[in-house]
């Protein structure tokens, strides 16, 4: 039994044990693939047939405009997150594997922490009497409560947080391997640590920051909550437009069409990652 | 998030909602939904033996997609009366049976065809006293950052308020606001745009005014008069306050709209109304319902404030939702 059910997967050339993706693959075609299609079908349809949604959506400043920020916000949070989670990833990869999980466990621990609970401890930080405002104005240090909440800087801290362990946990499996005899050798060679850094560390570890940050741009490109809590409304996101869109307008041809092409472009990003990094890489280390 | 948790929810109470003995409600959430829910509700659930089951917040995209699905898993959904009339319009909701719901003593301004009077409400300038010198007298107030420095919240969502308080602010006389001037309004809300915190939600406009975040802004009397119970140090003007209504609407094919017509009997009654009022400092619908309230209790309402107060223009509003909606987004997100 087990052997012919080898073979027939040899024939269709999937590979052994196919089989037990089947439950995975079915709850993905009925809760993500079969919802897809249905928004493809309502952004055309409703409210009458034709693309005069899409129209709407690309001849709108609005919509454009939150485009726009929305790549913006999130191009933001990636560049952050990547220089925030190196130097986190490079210590965790090198440290004794005891301290080192350690270390992995309060990183991991702040995902187990309800993001909602997380964005509010924020806003009561970074408003303008919030804990940080207060205790920099208490030190002197500033004069006037600094803008951290409701605009760019907020959400990018808010986000930045969030994101941190999608890049740290990849990044770890890369930098892991990478043989520490290599930058020793460049040391030999009469390399600074900077240049050891940039033209060794920096290029093998490549991968992993590719990985984790295509992971943390395109969850940053539907983020809801977080915008929503920490932003001002200049900086608006693109999901938020869209639960405006319908829940206010109650358009929801034209929101459909807003989140459609959202995905569209994030599976085009995917592509462009898979061609670059090749396929094998792109899940990185995690 | 909001869609996500009342998807959920609605999806939990689909699978109970069917049942004879039950009906959902569904409203605001907050300071709000629990009084409406201690003072019709439980008096209800005691006299009828229909259990109200509560749900919320209220989502007008949700509504419309349950209707749009022929799945209606609400049963009375309290909205704002500028989107009952512009729903009843749509073929969203089903007409009030006035043969269950007296309708002798609702005030007439509230209650129509496809909609029974909830409660009615004014937006007022509050504000923090600690975080304000002096005291704000009028919407123009809000507009001058020499005199009120600080941060100024205003309701976030495109709704009756905001436009009209930047056009009287402007000196648009009251009898003179409708149609809105909505270039004039924008420009003068450019003046003060990098001051202003928007509040999405009640409880969110409490705290903000309660913590000094936002100096003052314009807040629903109800929720000042939350603060000002719990003791917080609190200024309201109500000068220029102005009045809109929250209605109760059945969605078309509500599952359970004999329930649902029996519910709002009880809500709109005197009794209902008088107990919503005096816990909520929101206006009663019921004109037989002060009667029944304590004398210090109708002080708090904006009955009590008609001098200078403004109607805002529900049906104006209805007709011209999308319109100013489309613009309201573009200014904001620029």
């Amino acid at each position: 039994m087990q052997g012919s059910s080898f073979r027939r997967s040899s024939i269709a050339g999937l590979p052994a044990g196919s089989g037990s993706a089947l439950p995975a693959l079915l709850l993905v075609g009925l809760f993500f693939i079969v919802p897809v299609v249905a928004l493809l079908l309502r952004s055309v349809t409703d409210p009458e047939p034709g693309l005069q949604n899409y129209a709407a959506l690309f001849g709108s400043g609005t919509y454009v405009r939150v485009f726009l920020n929305t790549f913006l916000v999130a191009s933001v949070v990636t560049a952050v997150t990547i220089v925030v989670a190196f130097p986190v990833a490079w210590m965790l990869a090198i440290m004794p594997p005891a301290l080192g999980s350690i270390v992995f466990g309060i990183i991991i621990l702040s995902m187990w922490t309800n993001l909602l609970t997380r964005t509010y401890a924020w806003m009561v930080l970074l408003q303008r009497t919030g804990v940080i405002n207060r205790a920099l104005m208490a030190l002197g240090i500033i004069h006037e409560p600094l803008p951290l909440i409701n605009n760019l800087a907020g959400v990018t801290i808010g986000m930045v947080y969030i994101m941190l362990p999608f890049m740290i946990l990849p990044l770890v499996g890369t930098l892991r391997a990478i043989d520490p005899m290599t930058l020793r050798a460049a040391a030999l060679c009469g390399a600074s640590p900077f240049e050891a850094f940039r033209r060794i560390l920096l290029p093998l570890s490549l991968p992993g920051i590719a990985a984790g940050g295509l992971m943390v741009f395109v969850m940053s490109l539907g983020y809801f909550v977080t915008p929503a809590l920490l932003g001002g409304t200049s900086n608006m996101m693109l999901a938020e437009m869209i639960a405006q869109t319908v829940q206010s307008l109650l358009n929801w041809g034209l929101g459909s069409a807003a989140a459609f092409v959202l995905l569209v472009v994030t599976m085009a990003l995917y592509a462009i990652q898979l061609r670059l990094v090749g396929a094998s890489r792109a899940g990185g280390g995690i | 998030m909001k869609l996500i948790l009342t998807g959920l929810l609605a999806g939990l109470l689909a699978a109970t909602a069917a049942k004879a003995d039950e009906m959902a409600f569904t409203s605001w959430g907050g300071t709000t939904q629990e009084a409406q829910t201690k003072s019709w509700a439980a008096p209800f659930e005691a006299s009828s033996g229909i259990k109200v089951l509560q749900d919320g917040p209220t989502d007008y995209g949700k509504l419309k997609a349950m209707v749009d699905a022929g799945n209606v898993t609400w049963d009375v959904v309290d909205v704002e009366m500028d989107f009952a009339i512009k729903a009843a319009k749509d073929g969203l909701l089903e007409p009030i049976d006035y043969a269950v719901v007296p309708k002798a003593d609702l005030d007439p301004r509230f209650s129509n065809e496809h909609a029974v009077g909830s409660f009615y409400y004014s937006f007022v300038l509050a504000w923090n006293k600690g975080a304000v010198p002096g005291e704000p007298t009028g919407w123009a107030d809000m507009f001058d950052t020499k005199k009120f420095p600080g941060k100024r919240t205003f309701y976030k969502w495109s709704a009756p308020g905001v436009i009209e308080i930047a056009l009287l602010a402007d000196g648009v006389p009251a009898d003179k606001l409708y149609p809105l001037d909505l270039d004039r309004a924008f420009k003068k809300l450019d003046t003060i745009k990098s001051d202003i915190v928007w509040w999405g939600g009640g409880a969110e406009s409490q705290q903000l005014i309660a913590s000094g975040e936002a100096a003052f802004g314009q807040l629903w009397n109800g929720r000042v008069f939350a603060l000002q119970q719990d003791g917080t140090d609190v200024g309201v003007a109500w000068n220029q306050n102005l009045t809109a209504a929250d209605v109760l609407v059945v969605p078309k094919g509500a599952k359970n709209k004999g329930s649902a017509m029996k519910f709002l009997a009880a809500a709109t009654s005197p009794t209902g109304q008088a107990k919503f009022a005096e816990a909520s400092g929101y206006a009663p619908i019921n004109t037989k319902a002060k009667a029944e309230m304590p004398a210090d209790a109708v002080k708090a309402l904006p009955d009590a404030h008609v001098d200078g107060q403004i109607n805002l223009d529900m049906n104006y509003w209805a007709e011209h939702r999308d319109e100013i909606a489309t613009r309201w987004y573009a200014w904001q997100t620029k």
